[in-house]
């Protein structure tokens, strides 16, 4: 009864348009309520979720990512990709993809990406003939990218939920091939559409060019050498990565750009503040309503669920991309690694499944629900910054889907994706 | 929601300055948070001395950001909600259901007060490790974000019920 009230009073709270955040709160306090427990239990729960070592990287990430958007880095990363990959057919969507890689790599936040990317490439795409949705559907789903190639946030959520025991070095490194394979196959659903539709390519700049545009990017790409090298080397712990990053980008804009105005800092700050907070009190919340799952056992019950419905291992992780897919588009990603990451990764490792492959296919599927209705909170700032409709951004958003989608099995089905890179550095 | 009575103006403004607190707040605990841990990267590994406080300091900081933030947050309604059911019901029962969900707030941050307050009193006695203030410091950063969540959505539900025919909630304002 206790865990029907918890699901009721949090499925009408999302039902109606509340806080996701404010409905797992007052979904715990009313569990808590029903099974007699003082409810301060729930803000304590709340407070310990968030005051976690490792948590403290996510507002050193979001700000220097937020520093990179208003400092200029973001520009010289788009100036760099076009130099690279400009010429190819559908040029500016592959810059689009491209720059995606390199700033989502750094900044780890989609939302930030497309805000970033898209205000800059979406007005030239159409300018240039691109069909809007197309430029928007590129920005949208070539920001998941970030999500998976290190540094990323969701990483170290993901590493804090799943108890301690996976390494966020590890982690990191498996994010980066299934980040560029990711890449790579929105880069062919792009040139496909891109030769269907005539898009055009960009002259070739010239070598001169591109030495000169990567010499300007390259300190600015440096921020995540320092974030993910300090990290990898075993020489920072990752939140004393995420701080010298951080201080390195508001040096680097100030005083070699000299790009960073008092206002565009101020801007960095309160855009910085506004994003942790509403990241941290996802956590601080899911924190209570993940404590009461374990405590009606779901991850057991819905584990012995799962293997009742099937015993083919394959069948059982099609189950569970599924669940991840459908929870992803209703709920926002911090709060559902929380919550899931207890239920699905015994799950996974009963199956012979690496915890860090597990860790980078949950972050592909939950990303692929930021693209998709009704949540998708990456869509809908696309379509803010491309002045599209959702609706028709979904008519032609399909061969996006079905790139991301191929990469999302490589991942899950072939270990070696992820796990290559790691196996490596071991 | 033009034609306001002056009170409802007051009101409007007291809240966005309140607001613009919480922002400046937990700017200033960023700012020194990302200065203070730059500071202990550099005392740890230039000069091999780690200021073994900066650490706690973090943790507590980061309440106050998560949480005084968040209540900004619930003003300027930016967390993240499923608007897409409400929005497809007619207009008078979107409007009945934002006011509910603004009650709700409010409600959940009264408890969110008094457990905070409860909290507080038990900590007093005990400090916070490594920088020898009490443990409830740390929970005054919910202690406070409940009392804001209450005011914040208190205050918006009161003003939406006394002009309820002067506004239309977003997805119809975006439509007309």
């Amino acid at each position: 009864m206790g865990l029907a009230i918890l699901l009721c009073v949090f499925g009408v709270g999302v039902v109606i348009g509340a806080p996701v955040a404010f409905a797992m709160g007052f979904a715990a306090l009313a569990a808590f309520w029903y099974e007699g427990f003082p409810l301060l239990i729930t803000f304590q729960r709340a407070t310990a979720g968030v005051s976690v070592f490792s948590l403290l990287a996510i507002p050193f990430f979001v700000f220097a990512g937020e520093i990179m958007l208003h400092g200029g880095i973001a520009g010289r990363l788009v100036k760099l990709a076009s130099a690279l990959v400009g010429h190819l057919k559908g040029g500016l969507a592959m810059v689009n993809i491209f720059s995606s890689m390199l700033f989502g790599g750094i900044s780890g936040s989609a939302v930030a990406d497309i805000s970033a990317l898209g205000s800059l490439l979406i007005p030239v795409m159409k300018e240039r003939g691109y069909r809007p949705d197309f430029a928007v559907n590129v920005t949208v789903t070539s920001s998941i990218a970030g999500i998976v190639i290190p540094p990323s946030h969701n990483m170290i959520i993901f590493a804090v939920a799943a108890g301690g025991g996976i390494s966020v070095s590890k982690l990191f490194l498996a994010g980066v091939v299934p980040g560029i394979l990711m890449c790579v196959c929105l880069a062919i659903a792009a040139y496909i559409l891109s030769v269907k539709h005539k898009y055009p390519s960009e002259p070739f700049p010239g070598w001169a060019e591109v030495r000169r545009s990567s010499f300007d990017a390259i300190p600015g790409f440096f921020t995540a050498v320092i974030i993910v090298g300090g990290t990898l080397s075993g020489i920072f712990t990752v939140t004393e990565s995420g701080a010298f990053g951080a201080v390195y980008a508001v040096l680097l804009t100030k005083f070699y750009y000299k790009d960073l105005s008092w206002e565009s800092f101020v801007k960095s700050v309160t855009g910085a503040v506004r994003t942790t907070a509403m990241v941290m009190i996802l956590i601080a919340f899911a924190s209570s309503f993940a404590y009461l799952l374990a405590l009606y056992q779901v991850p057991a019950k819905l584990s012995t669920a799962l293997v009742t419905i099937s015993d083919n291992p394959i069948m059982i992780l099609l189950m569970i991309n599924l669940i991840l897919l459908i929870l992803g588009m209703i709920m926002d990603m911090a709060a559902l690694i929380l919550i899931c990451t207890p239920i699905f990764l015994p799950i996974a490792k009963g199956l012979g499944m690496d915890p860090t492959q597990f860790g980078i296919m949950m972050l592909i599927n939950l990303g692929l629900g930021l693209c998709t209705p009704p949540v998708g909170t990456c869509l809908f700032v696309g379509c803010a910054v491309g002045k599209i409709k959702i609706e028709q951004a979904l008519k032609s958003i399909w061969p996006f889907y079905v790139a991301i989608f191929g990469a999302l099995m490589l991942v899950t089905f072939v270990p070696q994706v992820s796990l290559w890179l790691p196996s490596l550095s071991e | 929601m033009s034609d306001q009575s002056p009170f409802i103006q007051r009101l409007e403004l007291a809240l966005d300055w309140v607001r613009s607190l919480c922002i400046l707040i937990s700017s200033i605990a960023l700012v020194v948070l990302i200065t203070t841990f730059g500071w202990l990267v550099f005392g740890r590994y230039v000069l091999n001395v780690t200021p073994t406080w900066v650490e706690q300091l973090a943790l507590l900081l980061i309440c106050y950001i998560a949480f005084v933030g968040a209540a900004a947050g619930v003003n300027e309604d930016t967390h993240i909600g499923v608007s897409l059911f409400r929005d497809m019901m007619p207009v008078t029962v979107q409007k009945t259901i934002i006011i509910f969900i603004d009650i709700i707030l409010a409600a959940f941050g009264a408890i969110m007060l008094s457990a905070g307050v409860t909290l507080m009193q038990f900590g007093w006695d005990s400090n916070l490790p490594m920088l020898e203030i009490p443990e409830s410091f740390r929970t005054l950063a919910i202690t406070s974000c409940g009392a804001l969540i209450f005011l914040f959505a208190g205050s918006r539900g009161l003003i939406r019920i006394l002009t309820f025919s002067a506004w239309l909630p977003e997805a119809d304002l975006k439509e007309s």
